[in-house]
Formats: structure tokens, sequence, C-alpha cells
């Protein structure tokens, strides 16, 4: 009934495909030497910080880093979290939530609260490790409910929810209110904040990994194929949907906790910021929603893109009409978003891009 | 910046050995010369474009202000050494956690030695932690929720005066009224800066003998505020404050008109001050009341750089216009004189010395006194009460700076 | 008890706003099963040309309106027949994602035209009213409420007694069999989104007039329109009507007459009833199961 997103299906690989010529990403070598080259590059930039601590300067290494660069690593590895866990429920499982950043916020706020002096005055590595536990006791509670929900009810419902429980924690003086909360500054501690947000980021891709070669993978792609038949062959479709709903709601809480830390300041405007939302689903998106890199690689080109436009009032305008754009194009042109250039099959051709046009339209 | 202090080293030497050739030669006056050492570079994260980017050009305007005059004189003064200002900017669109990501950008790539603030408490708040984890003193003057300076931070400064008493002015200015008014109704944005104002208004009300009828708050920005207007209305206020933003207080006036509620005092922060007011409203802005950091009637006579008037002038002729400079014009400004002052008192370019130097100064300019108290923000600077009179701001107290009376009671809507 | 009537009046008649911001939506919605998120940019637009014409040509808004409303038709059709007939049966998100970067677009491009100085209509007439019983009416409020009305029955009168309309209909009822009967479908997804557009730019030409306006200010209304066609319900112009009105009461009383809870949870509780509707009777009050 609807084009489905994620790896080919093999109905699509019938039909016409262009000359061999033209695909080249097609070929197996071609394809494991770029996700090497990808792999040696990842590895050398999570490594590159090192050279920025005080060991390294006393062994004469050369600074490959500044501050400003790992802020923006930092920043990029928050969005794979988040842009990975969104995969799970609006990509796997066909569920296109809209308030995803609700959890971000709540993970925040349980973390900045535990570690607050006034507060709870908990070590931050409690703090942090209790942030996915509120996000996903939430999620559960209002999944339950929410998840019977399809399509666009599901969308507003859920961007609904985001909205009320910042709105909510915007006038509750224990959380803040109005003014935030300040976890205090750690000073020094670039690299831990980094290395935090990247280890999330693993796991969050780990999860993802473990998720999609598991039963329970394949049953949310299953409840996002076809959830009456799905339900028919025996999955637990409430309590898949609710599963991964909590499991992206963990991991988005743990990119909260680690961010409020990391910025020593949280308010609702930060913690529940309708621009990370609509980000980390852009992403998801853009890179190739249903697929284990895609969210990874949309969150990457994504993130530097809007970096290195930040700070130029002359293009600001530009570059969100530029993103506009983009979008639409994205939409209409790649469905599948950028991983699908580098998956079997290539999507070069231009009559797949004819034929997926054809499919869409009316 | 090694290559720059050899530099800086050997010019300083070659001047002293001119000057001393001169001192032979001629026998001429013993003026002391100055040398130019490199530029200074300070980073300015700003809300250039984004949901904040009118005060932002308002902000933009004063900190050009300080720069085009600062560059006329040479630069900076330390110990003879004359650097001339670069000031760099970024658009932060009004995010917090763009502007947080620009100022490191600004200290670690653009090699900012010191930061001016951004607009708005929020933005300031993330910039505030950029500045302290770098040790960078950023001196701001756009930002004035208190929190910020509840943390303990020791690089960040704030020339202007807290949010808690951008109304008590006008709780002042009113108890002097007669016939006395005796109600207030207090509505304000839930944003911080603005619960702030409120907060201050409703504990110091009492103690001037007001009582406060209604209070209520709103979510920021909201545009359909009559339903609140007539609940205050239905409690008779002699005065409605209103604590929020320029789109509100807008939006309050209008339903004031619409539903006739005749209040003898109208006062709002923040809208009043901005020419956007009367433009939106016209005739209907007249009467209306607001706190402001500094008008152009105020009577302070600066330690340096311009006097009130003629920062008046420049203002018109630097940006070609017939509007007075609105008050984020000069706090922005300000923040630019404090900065030049700690580094001249400091006789040094080193972030720690200036900081050190930043939290002793006590100087007199044309915004009126800038020294910190010991969270680094200025409580010895008075507020101010404007009034739009005729079309027309004029400030109304307090009585050492007002240029004219203010007008009261406000006539009703069908007296108009 | 003054009090409370004033507060009754003062929710109908933006009530009577919503009504006209949501009607557009809920067509859109309805029939081509797109949730548009650039129809708070269209309204805005609306209220921008509302305000050009006032500003430079001294025409009354009102006067104004269907002008608005032509212009408001053409680009709707454009944009419908150009980009959005494209993705029509992608998955949902898609068409999510398109209408979110036509937003961008639209509201960028009012930006670098307009800047974001607030802007505002202010005929000679506006804050005027009457009263009744200390009541006030505006008149601005009260002929922003007629012109809604007359709005709804309009596009009411098209869908239901028109061929166009029924047309319209049934591609929204059934849009293979509509092909099969020869409908071009292409024309009339493009005249839907049209009619719809034109509505969402006289709602935002009321706007202009209520508000002070500015390129960004159009957001508020998508969600808005959301909620409203939610509660009232999905499909007959009535259950948008009933959506609005009630909306309008709802946001207005529960503001100001809840005691103890201030107008701070506005938004809260304008979420939780939506979210409230949604899980409970997602037909809405009066509509059809979508």
């Amino acid at each position: 009934m609807t084009t489905s997103l994620g790896p080919p299906s093999s109905e699509e690989a019938t039909g016409l495909e262009a000359p061999p010529s033209l695909r080249v990403l097609d070929r197996p070598r071609l394809r494991r030497l770029l996700v090497l080259v990808f792999m040696l590059a990842l590895i050398v930039v999570l490594l590159a910080p090192l050279t920025a601590t005080d060991q390294a300067d006393s062994l004469g290494v050369p600074q490959l880093v500044d501050r400003s660069q790992i802020r923006i690593l930092t920043t990029i590895a928050m969005f794979v979290v988040m842009a990975s866990a969104w995969n799970l429920v609006g990509g796997l499982t066909g569920y296109s939530s809209f308030g995803n950043v609700a959890f971000f916020g709540l993970g925040a706020y349980t973390c900045a609260v535990a570690v607050d002096a006034h507060r709870l005055h908990l070590p931050m590595a409690a703090a942090i490790a209790l942030a996915p536990v509120i996000p996903a006791a939430f999620a559960t509670l209002v999944g339950l409910p929410l998840l019977r929900l399809r399509g666009h009810y599901f969308a507003i419902a859920t961007l609904g929810t985001a909205v009320a429980v910042g709105e909510v924690v915007k006038n509750i003086d224990y959380l803040g209110g109005a003014t935030g909360l300040f976890p205090p500054i750690l000073h020094r501690a670039d690299l831990l904040f980094l290395y935090m947000m990247v280890g999330a980021a693993l796991l969050a891709v780990l999860v993802s990994r473990l998720i999609l070669r598991s039963r329970f993978g394949y049953g949310l792609i299953a409840i996002r194929e076809n959830e009456e038949a799905a339900g028919v062959i025996g999955v637990n479709t409430t309590a898949y949907k609710v599963g991964a709903f909590a499991v992206a709601a963990a991991l988005t809480g743990l990119a909260g906790g680690v961010f409020a830390v990391w910025n020593s300041f949280i308010n609702q405007e930060l913690g529940f910021s309708l621009d990370f939302n609509i980000q980390m689903i852009l992403m998801a998106v853009l890179g190739g929603a249903g697929t284990l890199f895609g969210p990874v690689l949309g969150a990457i080109v994504l993130e530097l893109l809007i970096q290195n436009l930040a700070g130029r009032s002359d293009v600001a305008v530009y570059a969100q009409i530029g993103l506009g754009l983009l979008l639409a194009v994205t939409v209409i042109f790649v469905p599948r978003g950028i991983i699908a250039f580098f998956g079997g099959g290539s999507r070069l051709s231009l009559t797949h891009l004819r034929r997926s046009l054809r499919e869409t339209g009316v | 910046m090694m290559g720059g202090t050899t530099r800086f080293t050997g010019v300083l030497s070659l001047a002293a050995v001119l000057a001393l050739a001169c001192g032979g030669a001629g026998g001429g006056g013993a003026a002391a010369t100055t040398t130019t050492g490199e530029d200074l570079v300070i980073g300015v994260p700003m809300s250039i474009t984004g949901s904040q980017s009118k005060e932002g050009a308002l902000a933009k305007q004063g900190y050009d202000m300080w720069l085009q005059w600062i560059n006329q004189q040479g630069g900076i003064n330390v110990k003879s050494v004359k650097h001339k200002v670069q000031l760099k900017y970024e658009d932060d669109t009004s995010k917090a956690d763009i502007s947080a990501q620009l100022t490191q950008k600004l200290i670690t790539e653009e090699k900012a030695q010191f930061l001016l603030g951004p607009y708005g408490s929020a933005t300031t708040a993330s910039d505030a932690v950029v500045a302290e984890k770098n040790s960078i003193p950023m001196v701001e003057g756009n930002g004035a929720a208190q929190a910020i300076f509840s943390q303990g931070y020791k690089y960040v400064f704030g020339v202007l005066s807290p949010a808690n008493v951008y109304l008590t002015g006008v709780l002042d200015m009113a108890a002097t009224l007669s016939p006395k008014p005796a109600t207030v109704a207090m509505l304000a944005a839930d944003d911080n800066f603005s619960q702030e104002v409120a907060k201050a208004v409703t504990e110091y009300a009492p103690s001037k003998g007001f009582q406060i009828v209604y209070s209520d708050k709103y979510p920021n920005g909201s545009t359909n505020l009559s339903g609140l207007v007539a609940n205050a209305k239905a409690r008779n206020p002699d005065i409605v404050l209103n604590s929020g933003h320029l789109q509100e207080a807008i939006a309050i006036h209008k339903a004031a008109k619409d539903l006739k509620l005749d209040a003898k005092l109208s006062a709002y922060s923040v809208g009043p001050s901005t020419p956007d007011y009367i433009v939106a409203l016209g005739k209907d802005a007249n009467y209306v009341f607001d706190g402001s950091q500094w008008t152009p009637q105020v009577k302070y006579t600066p330690a340096f750089y311009l006097t009130v008037q003629d920062y008046v002038a420049s203002y018109k002729k630097q940006f070609n216009t017939q509007d007075d400079p609105d008050y984020h014009v000069a706090e922005s400004t300000a923040a630019c004189l404090a900065l030049q002052k700690a580094i001249e008192n400091a006789g040094s370019l080193k972030p720690d010395k200036v900081r050190d130097a930043l939290a002793a100064l006590n100087v007199t300019t044309f915004f009126g006194q800038i020294k910190f108290d010991s969270r680094g923000i200025n409580t010895f600077k008075p507020m101010v009460v404007e009034q739009i009179q005729d079309g027309k701001h004029h400030t109304v107290w307090p009585s050492s700076v007002a240029d004219t009376k203010p007008q009261y009671p406000t006539p009703s809507w069908s007296n108009r | 008890m003054q009090l409370f009537l004033q507060q009754v009046v003062l929710g109908l008649l933006i009530g009577g706003v919503y009504v006209a911001v949501a009607i557009g939506f809920s067509l859109v919605w309805g029939i081509l099963n797109i949730v548009n998120l650039a129809h708070g940019a269209l309204v805005i637009v609306g209220a921008y040309l509302t305000w050009l014409l006032f500003a430079r040509a001294r025409l009354d808004p009102f006067l104004a309106l269907p002008i608005v409303a032509v212009a408001l038709f053409a680009f709707g059709y454009a944009l419908q027949r150009a980009l959005i007939n494209r993705v029509i049966r992608a998955p949902l998100f898609f068409t999510l994602l398109l209408t979110f970067g036509v937003n961008l677009v639209i509201v960028n491009a009012l930006l670098v035209i307009f800047k974001s100085d607030f802007r505002s209509v202010t005929p000679g007439y506006s804050g005027s009213g009457f009263g009744i019983a200390g009541v006030q009416v505006p008149y601005i409020r009260l002929a922003a409420l007629g012109v809604a009305v007359v709005v709804a029955v309009a596009v009411g009168w098209l869908l239901n007694r028109t061929r166009t309309g029924a047309a319209i209909q049934a591609v929204g009822a059934d849009r293979d069999a509509a092909r099969l009967v020869g409908i071009d479908l292409r024309h009339v997804y493009a005249l839907t989104f049209a009619v719809a557009a034109a509505c969402a730019g006289v709602a935002g030409g009321l706007i202009s007039t209520i508000q002070a306006i500015t390129p960004t200010a159009g957001e508020p209304y998508t969600l808005q329109a959301f909620v409203v066609v939610v509660l009232g319900g999905l499909g007959r112009v009535g259950a948008t009507v009933v959506g609005g009105l009630v909306f309008g009461m709802v946001e207005t009383l529960g503001q100001t007459m809840v005691p103890g809870l201030g107008a701070g949870w506005a938004n809260a509780i304008a979420f939780a009833i939506l979210v409230l509707v949604l899980v409970v009777r997602p037909q809405g009050l009066m509509g059809r199961i979508a």
C-alpha cells in the first residue's frame, strides 16, 4: 500500500534497472572499501581529540582538534543518539513520533535535578545513570494510550505531549520554573563529555543493531508493514510498540542527561526544543529511516551542515530556505535517504527516480 | 601569540629610542607617546536574525557606536600602547544552544580575548557558562535575569540593573501621585525575566501601600490576552502593570482599549520604550509608562566618553535617524565602556587581570554608575520611569532626572 | 456574572477566528489526507497581503479580503499542482516533511521581504465597539466572527451544492473510484488545496486586524488548527465550526475562570485536551472516524 522504508524487498529488485555501468556503488568490493574508509575516518576523528590533553602536550604531540571542534563533535554524537533512537519508533516500527524531544527534556531535567546541590545532590555518575529511567517510564505510561493511534493522529498526539510536558515543567518551581536549572560547571572536562556522548552514540547504534537482528526487530518491521497481519501471526503488537517506544525514550533521555551536565544550563526552551525535535527526525529520514547507519549518516551530515552555516547572519535566512528546499527535494526524489546510495541495488538510476515519483505521486 | 609579543617589544624599544633621541635633540614637551599594538579582538554572539533580531539590532547599534568612537581615539590605551578594537559578530539566530557553540568558536577559532554579551537572558545564561569554562571575561548589558548571577560565576558581569527593579520605580512614583492609586493588577509573561520582574513587584507593592488585586501569568509570546484583561478589569485596578515583551505589551494595550479597561496608570516593562510601540498603537500609546534602564533625559556626568546629549546626537548621526536611542542601545554601549575602563585600569590584556579590574570597577558614565555587586550585576544604577506623552517619550521619575511631570490620571478611553 | 458573560463573548469572538483558520486545514486533511504544516505560513501570507494593501493602498482590511482570497487561491493551486501532488501517496511523514519544508521556505522568504518588524492593521474603527449590559463587544472582532461564518457557509455550499464540490467529496471518499468515473485527480486535488489556501488567507487578513504580525507569527495557528479539527472532528464544515467555537471558549474560560490555575497553564491545558480527545474520542465531537 505504501512504499516501504528500509532495505529493499525482493519485489523492487525487478523492473527496469539502469545498465551495469551506472551502478558503480553496486559492487560489493567497492562498497566494502567505502565502509572501511568511513570506519577509519571515524576512528581518527574520535581519537584526535586526545591530542588536546595535557599528556599529549607533554609528549610533544601537536593538537589536532580545538575546543570548538570538540564541542561540535559532542553535538554530533548527541544527535546520532537521538536520530538512532527515533529510528526505532519512526523507521522500524513505522510510527512517526513528533514528540521524542519530550524524552530528551525529561532526561535532561532528571539529571539536572539529581545533580543540583539544593535538590537531590547526587554525584554526576548517578545522575546520568538516572537520566534514561524517567523518560522510559514516561514513555511506557503514555505509550499505552498513544500507540493505539495511527498515522497523523499519532504524530500530532506525540507533538502535543511534548509541548504539554515542556509547559508543565516551566510551571513547576522545583524544576527551575521559567528560569531553568544550572548544573555546576566542570572545568577541563570537554573530553569527558565528548566521550560520554560518543559512548551513548555507540550504545545507541549497538542497541539498534541488536534489535534489527532480533525477533523483536522483525516484529517491529512486521508491525510497520502490516500491523493487523503481524497481530494475526502472533506478534504482541502492543508490547512490541511500547517496548520500542521505551527503548527510544531511554536512549534519548540519556543524551538529554549528558547534555544537561555538559551545558551546565537547562531550561524549557533548550530541553524541549522544537528545533532538536525536528532535527532528529530530519536526520533519520535524510540519512535513511529504517536502516542501521542511515540515522548516523544523517546526523553527521546535517549537523556538519548546520554548524558550518551557523553564525553568518547574511546566510541565515537563505540557509533556512535552502533547508526547506533540501527537504522538499529529498522527500520527493530520494525518499530512502542518503544511505540508499550505498546500499545494494543502487538508487542512482534515473529510471528508479522516475519510478519512485510514479509510486508516490497522484 | 609569541610572535606578537616579540614584535610588540621590538616596537616599544624602537619607540623608546626614538623618544629619547627626540627629547635630546629638540627639547620639546615631555608628551607621552603612545604606540600602536595589536588589534584587540572582542567576540560578540548576537541575535542578528531570529525571534530576538529587533532587540539584537539595537544592541548591535550600541556596540558599534562604541567601536567607532574607540577606534577614532586610536584604540584602547593599555599602558601607553593603543590597541584598535575588532568586534567579531556571530549570528546565533536567537537560539541559546547555537549561541553557546558560537561563543566557543569566537574564543577558540577567532581568538576573541574578551566577550560582549548576547541579547536575552537564556542566551546570556548559556554563553556565560562558556565564558566561565574558558576563563574569558564577558560583559553584558542585555540579560537582566538574576539567576545568571546567583551561580557564583567569576567572569560574567552585567552593567544593567537587574530584573527585580524594572517596575519598582513605577510603584515609587505612583506613591507620590495624587489621588493616590490603591490597587494593582500584575500581568506577566512566563519567561524568567518577566517572572522576576513580577515577583519583585508583588513583594514590593504592599510596602508602598498598594494592594495587588489581580496577578496572573501567560505564555510568552501570547497574542490573545483579552481574557486576562477582562479579568483584570473586573477587579477595578487603579494601576495595570505588565511584565513581558513588545508583542504582549501591544496586545494587552489593544485589549484594554477593546474592553474599555480604564486604569489610572498603565506601565509595561519592555515595549513602550521602543519606537515600534508608538508605530503600532498610534495615539493609543499615549499615557503609557515604562520602566527603563536609561532615557535621553537623564543627567549623569560622565567620567569619560560622551555626555548624554552628545551620545544622542552621535547616535542620530551614525544611524541617520531622527529617533532617540532606546535603552537597549545605551546599555550595550555601557557594557563596552565597562570593559574598556577595566582594561585601562588593569593596564593589561590578561583575562584574569581585567577580570579583577571589572570586579573593582566604579565609574560614572552617560549610562549612570557602573559598579558590580559581589554577584557581578550592577545594583548601583537606578531605573528610570518614562511616559509616552503626545507620541513622544519623556522621563518622569526620579525627579532628579525628570524632564517633565507625569500625566496622571490617564483619561478614560471614551474621553480621548 | 458580568465577567463570565464577557469571557464567553470573548471566547466566541476569538473562536470565530479559529474557525476561519481551521476550515482550510480541515479540508486539506479530510480530502487529501495531508496534514499541512505550512498552513500557518499561508495564514501569515494572507495577513501580510492585507497589511500591504492597507499600508500602501489605504484599502480597508475587510474590503481587501476578497483580493487576498483570490491571490492565495492561485498560490495554493500552483503549490499543490507542482509540489504536493507528487508525494500524496507516499508514507505520511514524507508529506509532513515536505509541508514543513514549504513552511520554512515561505516564512524565511517573508523574513527577507518584510524583516521581523511587527506590523499591525489599524483602521480608524479599531478599538471601538459597543456595550451590552456592561459586556464590551469590539466591532472588529465581531466582524471577524461574521466573516468566518460567511467563509464556513461558502465552503459548505461549495462542497454540498456544486458539481465541483461533489467531485471534491468523491475524491476524498474513494480516490480510485473517482478516477474511474473520469475525475481529473490532479486538478481536483489542486482545487481543494487552493480553496483551503484562500480560506487561510482570509483568516490571515482577519488576524492582521486583531494582533501585530511578524513572519513567524503563523506557527501557533497551525497547531491551533490541529486542535480545532481534532476537537470538532474531521469531515464536515459544521464540525470545524463547532470545534473552533468550543476551542475559543475553552481557551478563554480555561485561562481566566478556573481558580488556582493561571493562564500560564494555557498551552499545557490546550495540549492536554488535544491528547485526551485523540485518545478517548479520536473522531472528535462531531466528526466521522477518518
